[in-house]
């Protein structure tokens, strides 16, 4: 499904990315792990086609096509996701109303018809009502005054309702308490299935014990230095990242 | 004296030539020597510093003396097409056709023929010398047309009052002066909306004011819409005199206009009185549109709400003058002032300017002025949920506009609202006209 291969990146001539290579097939799990500024953000905001990156080296191969050149929305009507680390505050701009935009574009670049309004509100109120979510927050404007944790299960929420085939969930879990944590991965474990894809970058373990992993792998200093099970999270958990980094 | 200010002396010896010693005629006198004193503004005047006035006082507009009698009620822009309201409509500022229910709308040009001293009565004295710019006096002294509106006690107008007041190809090379009052007494309510238009691209000066007085307990929404010629140059006065626990919003929206001098002062007259200024200055090309909000709290416990946001495109300009006076018995006003400007260009430019002058001690003014451009994070955020870059912008820049709803309750006034900045965005090329 998603194939990087050897990806060089840099942003203001410093470089981040410096050959990193992954591959996830249909159904899998895959986390990144890894101290702060190994690039786990970058290569999220990399994969969702942020334009403030220069790649100078390798490819992203998606469903067999290179998304490099395309734009965030063209990705995202692919279906890629990216659930962001900080979500951004959006004033003036309804959460349903963007939702059903975001949702009306991906179908239309599937030749889908667009939801009516009253169709939308009646999918978007039962994965609301999953998450464990408060209704009002579809009226408020997107994202502004929520909280840490609303802003995080709103991202969720978008997943679900967007249903991507690859999703992207960067530290998604930082800032959650457990409720709020078990809520999140409920809302993803919900989602899996054999045709669809996770990479979920975290800095702690903890989210582990709740999407359970198929493959770990640690990020350190823009490449992946190590590869395993989910057991390697827990020795990650337990020794640190000092005895990878070179 | 500039070439303007000669000319329009010209023009006001002939307008004022008959009946020297009436009342009227002192009247216009008075005030035509005031505006004669100011002088039209220079960029030296500190209320005027950001407009320069140069090209306008060059010109020479002669008073428009020609106004159709008949309106072509096709020429009614599509978007009124289907408000149920009482319409009103004014050509080159002549009052041609209306409708009236249960308030009485009257003909200034006929009262100043017909009942002078009624006519005196109306204008005599109705917002003090102080504080007034050039336009102010010039509207006064030249003031033979425009319509009066009376509302009685206790009376709810249902639908709304809609004001068209439109420019004819007479208007062309004019000074076009009216005056539009508004007077609702005790307890009653009205909804009022003005749009102003003009045929083709003709070159006019527009000298418009219009005046609301409110008495005690009533209420008033007034939605302005100035769509004027491209080439026009237009000044208009909104003046506002509230009695006590009255409450008046005005939303005013420009559009046209190649260079535009919006001054809105409300007087919290009376306790308990509350007054929105809220507007949107939409602007494109090498528009200028200068705004000067006046908010004067006159008398305690009374609430104030200024929100004023620009939309600027090409190489338009924009002002914002935002002036609060709390005068040492306001005690207990609450007043907030709020500007922001979104700039959808490089070239693009806004000055802002708060200005409180605050004589009583127990007040909340707050005040505060933005200006950017689209936030490209979330232009990122949105478009990396599957939304067009086009589509993300205009969602963006939608909001930005509707902010000002939220303080507006009339459904027709919120729907022509939205109407209007949609046509904008049309006609600017930032959506598809289908």
């Amino acid at each position: 499904m998603l194939e990087i291969v050897n990806l060089h990146a840099k942003i203001e001539d410093k470089e981040i990315l410096k050959g990193l290579t992954l591959k996830i097939d249909k159904g899998e799990v895959h986390s990144i792990m890894g101290p702060n500024g190994s690039g786990k953000s970058t290569l999220a905001s990399i994969l969702a086609g942020k334009e403030d990156y220069e790649i100078t080296e390798g490819d992203i191969i998606f469903n067999g096509e290179s998304i490099l050149e395309m734009s965030p929305e063209e990705r995202a009507q692919e279906g890629v996701f990216l659930a962001f680390q900080y979500p951004i505050e959006i004033p003036g701009v309804s959460n349903s109303y963007f939702l059903r935009e975001a949702l009306n574009s991906i179908r239309k670049s599937k030749g889908k018809d667009p939801l009516k309004p009253v169709e939308f509100i009646k999918i978007a109120k039962e994965k609301i009502k999953d998450l464990k979510m408060n209704e009002s927050l579809l009226n408020r404007s997107l994202n502004e005054g929520f909280s840490g944790g609303e802003k995080k299960r709103n991202e969720i929420l978008q997943m679900s309702i967007l249903d991507p085939m690859m999703a992207i969930l960067d530290e998604t879990d930082s800032g959650l308490d457990i409720d709020a944590l078990q809520i999140v991965a409920d809302g993803v474990n919900a989602l899996k299935n054999d045709e669809k894809s996770f990479l979920v970058i975290t800095h702690y373990q903890r989210l582990l014990n709740y999407i359970v992993p198929d493959y770990v792998h640690v990020l350190v200093s823009g490449r992946i230095v190590k590869s395993g099970d989910k057991s390697l999270a827990l020795e990650l958990e337990s020794k640190g990242y000092s005895w990878l980094e070179g | 004296m500039g070439n303007f200010e000669n000319n329009i002396s010209l023009e006001f010896d002939r307008f004022n030539n008959n009946s020297a010693d009436s009342w009227i005629s002192s009247h216009r006198a008075d005030t035509f020597g005031k505006f004669k004193s100011l002088g039209v503004p220079k960029l030296t005047d500190e209320d005027w510093r950001f407009t320069n006035l140069a090209d306008f006082s060059s010109k020479s507009y002669s008073l428009n003396n020609k106004a159709s009698d008949i309106f072509d009620k096709r020429l009614i822009p599509e978007i009124l097409k289907d408000i149920d309201g009482h319409f009103i409509i004014l050509v080159n500022g002549k009052l041609v056709e209306y409708s009236s229910d249960n308030f009485q709308v009257h003909d200034l040009s006929k009262m100043l023929q017909e009942d002078e001293c009624s006519f005196k009565n109306l204008i005599k004295g109705s917002f003090s010398d102080k504080n007034q710019d050039f336009s102010f006096f010039l509207n006064s002294a030249f003031l033979d047309r425009g319509c009066f509106i009376e509302i009685d006690s206790s009376i709810n107008v249902e639908k709304p009052i809609v004001i068209l007041n439109f420019f004819d190809s007479n208007a062309e090379m004019s000074l076009v002066n009216h005056r539009n009052i508004i007077s609702i007494s005790t307890s009653s309510s009205v909804k009022i909306i003005e749009y102003s238009f003009a045929v083709n691209d003709i070159d006019y000066f527009s000298n418009k004011s219009t005046f609301f007085y409110l008495n005690d307990n009533s209420k008033v929404e007034h939605l302005s819409i100035d769509d004027g010629s491209k080439n026009s140059n237009i000044f208009s006065n909104i003046k506002i005199m509230q009695g006590r626990d009255s409450n008046f919003t005005t939303d005013t929206i420009l559009i046209g206009g190649k260079l535009f001098r919006n001054n809105v002062h409300p007087i919290l007259n009376g306790e308990g009185s509350n007054s929105n200024v809220l507007g949107l200055y939409l602007s494109k090309d090498s528009q200028l549109m200068d705004n000067y909000m006046f908010v004067e709290h006159a008398k305690a416990h009374c609430d104030s709400r200024q929100l004023y946001k620009g939309l600027l495109n090409d190489d338009s300009k924009g002002v914002f003058h935002g002036r609060i006076l709390v005068h040492n018995e306001a005690q207990k006003t609450d007043a907030k002032q709020t500007n922001r400007n979104l700039l959808l260009s490089n070239t693009a430019q806004v000055d802002t300017k708060p200005q409180l002058e605050i004589y009583a001690d127990d007040v909340k003014c707050t005040h505060g002025a933005t200006t950017g451009q689209i936030d490209k994070e979330a232009l990122y955020y949105l478009r990396a949920r599957g939304i067009n870059e086009d589509l993300a912008r205009i969602m963006m820049i939608r909001s930005f506009t509707e902010e000002v709803l939220e303080f507006i309750s009339d459904d027709i006034l919120l729907g022509l609202h939205k109407k209007v900045v949609e046509r904008w965005f049309v006609e600017s090329n930032l959506i598809s006209g289908d």
